[in-house]
């Protein structure tokens, strides 16, 4: 099911809560901008993926959250956290 | 009314009656003349001469048809994309008109007649003006065609189909914008920063009984552009037989992430890989592959969103591989992905396919960065038949995004902005190493249908010295150039 990009930006933020344990309100939006990612997982592969090398726009989101920042790619489809702990996840 | 008033009015009735009918045989005889069907590329002025009008009526231009015949008229060709309607504002804003359109050349192209009393040279040159316009020549200079009588390959064949001709421009309407097969310098490019595609088919257009396997997202193999260069089984070979999973009716190629025999593309990137390589060449439709004609199998691995796993991968190799064994002759497949995890298990299975005599050509990678340093997979493997891909833009420049590597990644090719089919019969431009690997693939099928027993050694080598050198890639990859078909099949 497609999404809007202030969907996904809120997808993301109950992600990261789910993920960290904190209630949404503790979690900020820093910036959503446009971006062209490096593949079709928006550069951010599982350790078990392959990925289409073809340039994939899509919305760079980041959020905010005990003074850490966290990055989600994404884009109508598909969510993806990049580089938490060391590696990627596929949120949707 | 006396007598004599009587007889002279009956002589006046009588002289105007013969005078209306001959006039009016006159008109009949001059809409016969226009009735004569005209040939393309001349005007209609060859048929009846300018100033021969007949009466006060055209004189005056209320006569629309001889109006036609003294307009200057161009012959304009817009930019794909041009919509109809843009077209008739260009057209209004130059008090201009649209004659005719040429939908079965293009739906862009058109004989524009001008309605301001300028020659066809001033006209055409408003239009080459204009951004939206890729050409604009007074009509009668551009021939659409080649005359049906002017063959060399014999009654009803295309000069352009016969290898050997000196100009092998192909007849796709949308082949203009494909600027990795002849770049014209437009939109900021640079001219002839291109695979020299044209040279190259002056020597061949590709062979039917070379197989290029995509191994990607599937590929539309419905696409009207690609549907006459798909592989399909041979009616005396037997379905494919997995170990565990049994028989699958693999018509068109195989599916590895649904596991069944049914490659249909549900993303779109396998079908624009696989129109680079191979969608069908002066067909009068879309775009021209490298190769006009090919045998492209689809094998799909990557699902909907693009992304699949190393596992289902080599199913698809090893698919290749069995097929190979059962005598399809699949001498390449075109990878256009990857990852930066390695896997011994991946790279077995390409080397068991170069074993098999089957070139195995990688994108290299989008991150901009030195793949020397931080590898790319399968791309980065070292092995015999791998050849790696890195991309080039219309400039001639190494692409923003694509990886480098002096010693691994091996030659580059045009990658961005990139038109080619996409599902549902329509075409689209990406860019990529995604989309640099088929023009490779595709060149590697070229030398292929000449020297079909090549030896995959023999075969990356020669492509490998196929480059023209460029001050871009000097020192970010092994051959520090760009492929170049044309010098791939020995034509130059």
């Amino acid at each position: 099911m497609a999404f809007t990009r202030d969907e996904a930006v809120a997808r993301a933020r109950a992600d990261l809560a789910g993920r960290l344990g904190l209630a949404e309100k503790e979690i900020a939006d820093e910036s959503v901008a446009d971006a062209d990612f490096s593949d079709a997982n928006f550069g951010a592969s599982r350790a078990d993926e392959m990925s289409a090398q073809m340039i994939t726009p899509g919305w760079r989101i980041t959020l905010r959250a005990g003074g850490q920042v966290y990055e989600y790619r994404a884009n109508r489809n598909r969510l993806r956290l990049f580089n938490f702990n060391g590696a990627n996840h596929r949120v949707v | 009314m006396n007598r004599n008033n009587l007889f002279g009015h009956l002589a006046l009735a009588v002289a105007l009656v013969i005078l209306a009918a001959f006039i009016g045989q006159m008109r009949h005889m001059q809409w016969r003349t226009h009735d004569k069907p005209v040939e393309r590329g001349k005007t209609e002025q060859t048929a009846e001469p300018a100033g021969d009008k007949e009466d006060g009526d055209e004189a005056e231009g209320t006569d629309d048809q001889d109006k036609d015949e003294d307009d200057a008229e161009v012959l304009v060709r817009f930019r794909a994309g041009t919509s109809p309607e843009a077209i008739d504002r260009i057209t209004a804003q130059l008090n201009d008109r649209v004659e005719d359109r040429f939908e079965q050349i293009a739906s862009e192209e058109m004989v524009i007649a001008d309605e301001d009393n300028l020659d066809a040279e001033e006209v055409a040159a408003e239009y080459r003006a204009l951004p939206e316009v890729l050409y604009a020549e007074p009509n009668g200079q551009i021939e659409l065609e080649p005359g049906e009588d002017a063959v060399d390959g014999g009654p009803g064949l295309r000069p352009d189909y016969v290898a050997g001709a000196d100009h092998a421009h192909p007849s796709d309407p949308m082949f203009d914008d494909q600027w990795s097969l002849d770049n014209h310098g437009t939109r900021g490019g640079t001219q002839n920063a291109d695979i020299s595609a044209l040279k190259a088919w002056e020597k061949t257009h590709g062979s039917e009984k070379i197989v290029v396997a995509v191994l990607d997202t599937g590929v539309d193999y419905t696409h009207r552009d690609l549907i006459n260069n798909i592989w399909t089984r041979p009616a005396n070979m037997p379905a494919y037989i997995d170990k565990e999973l049994g028989a699958f009716d693999d018509t068109h190629g195989f599916d590895a992430s649904d596991m069944d025999g049914d490659p249909m593309d549900d993303n779109g990137h396998g079908t624009h890989c696989a129109g680079i390589v191979g969608a069908e060449g002066d067909n009068n439709d879309g775009i021209a592959g490298v190769n006009w004609h090919v045998e492209i199998m689809p094998l799909k691995f990557l699902n909907a969103n693009g992304s699949g796993s190393v596992k289902d991968a080599i199913e698809c190799i090893n698919y290749a591989i069995a097929r190979k064994k059962a005598g399809v002759n699949i001498r390449i497949i075109s990878a256009s992905w990857g990852s930066t995890m390695y896997s011994r298990a991946l790279e077995d299975a390409i080397k068991r396919a170069g074993e098999e005599d089957i070139l195995f050509v990688a994108a290299a990678g989008n991150s901009s960065t030195d793949n020397d340093r931080r590898p790319h997979y399968p791309s980065s493997y070292a092995l015999p038949n791998v050849l790696s891909v890195a991309a080039l833009t219309r400039r001639d420049e190494l692409a923003s995004f694509s990886n480098w590597g002096l010693k691994s990644v091996h030659v580059a090719a045009p990658g961005a902005e990139i038109l080619s089919t996409w599902p549902d019969n329509q075409y689209e431009e990406h860019s990529g190493t995604s989309m640099a690997t088929p023009e490779v693939s595709g060149v590697a099928a070229l030398v292929l249908a000449l020297n079909p027993n090549m030896p995959v050694k023999d075969l990356r080598e020669r492509l490998i010295n196929a480059t023209d050198k460029l001050p871009a890639l000097s020192g970010k990859v092994a051959s520090g150039g760009r492929i170049n078909a044309a010098r791939a099949v020995k034509a130059e």
